[in-house]
């Protein structure tokens, strides 16, 4: 019984560790990320020109798809209007899996923060800077309770807040790349 | 099982998995959510 058990522990083992390396080369140098697995650079879709739209309408988009401009990788994010600007957060920043996933969220702290988002198929040219001032995640935190957690009720927009304010949750503001 | 059929068997129940994660689109992306669940439920 302990033999067939460890043998289908192992089996398991290998099929994770196929999985993991299968997909990620598969998607590495895609056109965007798959839903767990990081792509490449986003190439297809409009390029937006012009003013800066209305970013409204990305209160009905549950994830967008954003890239570094270097290193030239993608991922899925979930996206908050507030105040006419559009906002990212990338979560577990002081977790293990934080350190290990979220390497675009040190990139652009760290100063690389050029950054392409696609959203509804549409190209954005931006930049990620990081928000901090109280005032702006006041709004953002509220956007984000609404749209993933369920509700703005106080308890949850304090809980998003005080993550934010202990650096478990980074908010980034996707700038225009001349502001 | 014996040592060598159980080498055999994960050889290739292993390949069969990557063809599919490969060629069955549908397949990956059910195996990618059923990570992300577990990973969301797990992390921090």
């Amino acid at each position: 019984m302990l033999r067939i058990t460890l043998q289908i522990l192992g089996l398991l083992a290998v099929l994770l560790g196929a999985t993991i390396v299968t997909l990620k080369i598969k998607h590495q140098d895609g056109d965007g990320p798959s839903i767990l697995f990081p792509g490449g650079a986003l190439v297809s879709g409009e390029l937006h020109e012009g003013p800066e739209p209305d970013w409204g309408f990305t209160d009905d988009v549950y994830v967008i798809e954003l890239q570094l401009e270097n290193p030239p990788t993608s991922r899925r994010i979930f996206v908050m209007e507030s105040d006419g600007r559009l906002f990212v957060p990338s979560g577990y920043m002081r977790s293990f899996l934080g350190r290990l996933w979220k390497d675009w969220a040190f990139e652009a702290d760290a100063g690389r923060s050029l950054a392409v988002a696609r959203i509804d198929g549409v190209r954005y040219e931006r930049r990620l800077v990081r928000v901090t001032d109280p005032e702006i995640v006041d709004g953002v935190a509220v956007k984000m309770a609404e749209k993933y957690a369920g509700g703005a009720q106080p308890d949850t927009v304090a809980q998003i807040e005080r993550s934010i304010a202990d650096g478990d949750t980074w908010i980034f503001e996707l700038a225009p790349r001349d502001a | 099982m014996t040592t060598r059929h159980y080498l055999i068997t994960m050889l290739a129940v292993t390949a069969l998995w990557v063809v599919a994660l490969l060629t069955v689109p549908p397949f990956a992306r059910l195996v990618e959510q059923l990570m992300l669940w577990f990973l969301s439920t797990n992390a921090g």
